[in-house]
């Protein structure tokens, strides 16, 4: 499943993804209604680390800008292009699905870059989870109050916990799923937005 | 299900020996020095009499048995196997050589649950020590008697994937009188399993606490939803030992690499209400505080002393994130501190922690312990009841007994010394106080009563 179709499948429970747009040919761009700054990123099932091998181009302003993204990536990858809003926010945070060979599908929460890269500051629950799992999940973060809304960056609990368990649920109506990766989750004042989307089916 | 198992009222050693270091005799032995009530019934083809008892020459001659304890080698238990399962409840193979040597083994163990199966018997191994059940004297296991101690009775139920360290954890408990409904080694696990044991456990009045030594779970999904009955009416405590390596398709992604087994089982503890520890003294540790101490609604912790050094140090272990249990020290009521100072001790220092200093005497700490009860601002207390002082004696055991049963507030003692303060805490123990020998484990013993009564406070909000 590429990125585009992972968060369709996100959308669907009412998950928040940016505005996005694929475009196959550099004609597609014409019918494109997204608000700059944008994002173009390769759209392949098979790269998962895009900005490692120059998949991805950050702040486009404009509509020539675009089209040289796409023929960048494209050119490259042979691939359809994913465009999307760029989104500002507050905190960068991690969650995964695992399927683990003893308890099944579990979820995981953690801070996201350095504080998941460097001190593995996550926290696991099997799948499903009610609204109190979720709680416990924030509760169990050694850097939580980065979610408390430290030097000021605010941040919705709320909207970090239906997450959690709109993820639950959709792992639990889709069994095949083998792995998810939302990596990162940006937490705005009011939204939990997914920016990129793995999900693994067997 | 498994009463017949724990209170047999038969049991037929397949495998007697007449030669003492033998398994064969041991478990007559442990029979007899045990004063198993019930019927005994040695098989040996020499036949004879073994410790008093008649010999059978061969298992088709035996009555039905509620228990066969097979003691022989693992070809000659396959062997004899089928006989055995015509006649008993439940069967234990004591011998190893079996899945765990590979795939002959893994066949002979398939064979035998086949047998099993077909003639309605259980099994609890193959490769295991057995059980000890203290009440009913049945006892399976090998160890040299003058070098080891059997627990007496008590209300901890022990169901282990490890024999030998489930007998050393038992060994070395029976220092402090620790007592056990049961202890149970699941060994290779091939029938019988943790899952049904704590079934078992969690509706049996004789168990207030339920301990599980476990390596891999049979099946994770069923242990989660029995714990999570069972939690509800008894605690739980797990060690989780032993990580499995991940693979598979989801490897490459980032979760997978961060989430290894063990993370995932300690999130499903948590959901269950799964309490757990990580190693062997803090399981009998947590389940000695949660089988007899009260949880605790709250993080503010009163601590009473008669040495200033040991207040110090576990009010850093009580509110230190890093080396402690990240709770608090309660700040004690006006009227608290007063009637301390004005009717109790004087001389002490009636900030916490209470420093009674060491001319504390019996009668201070039954006036401290007295005056902490109805103070609003404490959650629990951690009494040290230090004995080396001479105004203090062996009735302070009494007297924070009697705080324990009949005080409002939860309580935990914590000791210090060597021969008399052990005596001191065997009596604690017999009491069904929990004690704890050292600063560390009864400030840990603080932090998992209050586990314990966060998870209670989350069922009731459900």
């Amino acid at each position: 499943m590429n990125e585009y179709e992972a968060k369709l499948m996100l959308k669907k429970y009412g998950v928040d993804v940016p505005n996005g747009y694929v475009a196959s040919s550099i004609d597609d761009l014409k019918n494109m209604n997204l608000n700059y700054p944008i994002v173009a990123k390769v759209l392949s099932d098979n790269i998962l680390h895009k900005s490692d091998v120059g998949g991805v181009i950050l702040n486009i302003t404009t509509l020539e800008e675009a089209r040289e993204a796409f023929e960048k990536i494209n050119g490259k990858f042979s691939t359809p292009v994913l465009f999307e809003e760029m989104v500002n926010g507050n905190v960068e945070t991690i969650i995964g699905v695992i399927k683990d060979p003893t308890f099944g599908h579990a979820i995981m929460f953690g801070l996201g870059g350095i504080y998941t890269e460097v001190y593995r500051d996550v926290t696991f629950r099997v799948i499903p989870i009610n609204r109190r799992d979720a709680e416990d999940m924030i509760q169990d973060i050694r850097g939580k109050k980065i979610l408390e809304g430290y030097r000021g960056k605010k941040v919705n609990r709320e909207a970090i916990i239906s997450l959690l368990t709109s993820i639950s649920k959709l792992v639990e109506e889709n069994p095949d799923i083998e792995g998810i990766d939302l990596n990162p989750v940006l937490l705005t004042e009011d939204k939990a937005i997914v920016l990129d989307a793995k999900i693994i089916k067997s | 299900m498994f009463s017949r198992l724990v209170n047999p009222k038969s049991i037929a050693v397949v495998g007697a020996s007449h030669n003492p270091t033998k398994i064969g005799y041991v478990v007559l032995k442990n029979l007899v020095s045990h004063n198993f009530k019930g019927k005994v019934y040695p098989v040996n083809p020499k036949g004879g009499e073994i410790l008093g008892y008649r010999v059978y020459k061969n298992v088709e001659d035996l009555p039905e048995v509620d228990l066969a304890v097979i003691t022989l080698p693992a070809e000659l238990t396959v062997k004899v196997f089928e006989d055995v399962a015509k006649k008993a409840k439940f069967i234990i193979p004591i011998a190893g050589g079996f899945g765990e040597t590979g795939k002959k083994g893994k066949e002979m163990e398939k064979y035998m649950l086949e047998k099993a199966r077909e003639h309605d018997a259980r099994i609890i191994g193959p490769n295991t020590v057995g059980i000890y059940i203290p009440s009913t004297g049945v006892n399976t296991a090998l160890v040299v008697p003058e070098r080891s101690r059997f627990p007496g009775n008590g209300d901890i139920a022990f169901v282990t994937q490890s024999g030998a360290l489930g007998l050393l954890t038992m060994d070395s408990v029976s220092m402090y009188n620790v007592g056990f409904s049961a202890f149970i080694n699941l060994g290779n696990r091939v029938d019988v399993n943790e899952n049904e044991l704590l079934e078992y456990f969690g509706k049996d009045d004789m168990s207030r606490a339920i301990i599980m030594y476990i390596e891999s779970f049979k099946d994770g999904k069923e242990f989660m939803k029995i714990a999570s009955r069972v939690t509800r009416k008894k605690p739980v405590v797990v060690l989780k030992a032993g990580r499995t390596s991940r693979g598979g398709k989801a490897a490459s992604l980032h979760t997978g690499a961060l989430g290894g087994n063990d993370a995932v089982a300690d999130g499903a503890f948590k959901q269950v209400g799964v309490i757990r520890a990580y190693d062997e003294v803090e399981l009998v540790d947590y389940a000695r505080a949660l089988a007899y101490g009260k949880p605790i609604m709250g993080d503010r912790i009163a601590v009473v002393t008669s040495a200033g050094g040991v207040g110090v140090v576990t009010t850093d272990y009580i509110e230190s994130e890093e080396h402690g249990i990240g709770m608090k020290m309660a700040s004690l009521d006006e009227k608290t501190k007063r009637t301390i100072k004005e009717e109790v001790v004087p001389f002490a220092s009636v900030e916490n922690p209470i420093d009674m200093t060491a001319q504390a005497s019996d009668d201070d700490y039954d006036g401290v312990l007295e005056a902490l009860q109805s103070d609003p601002n404490v959650d629990a207390i951690l009494v040290y009841a230090l004995f080396q002082t001479p105004l203090i004696s062996e009735k302070l055991v009494d007297i924070i007994t009697k705080w324990h049963r009949n005080g409002s507030k939860p309580i935990v003692v914590g000791s210090i010394g060597s021969d008399f303060a052990m005596k001191m805490a065997a009596k604690f123990e017999e009491n069904k106080v929990p004690v704890y020998m050292s600063i560390e484990r009864a400030v840990k013993a603080i932090k998992v009563l209050r586990i314990r009564g966060k998870y209670i406070e989350r069922w009731e909000n459900e």
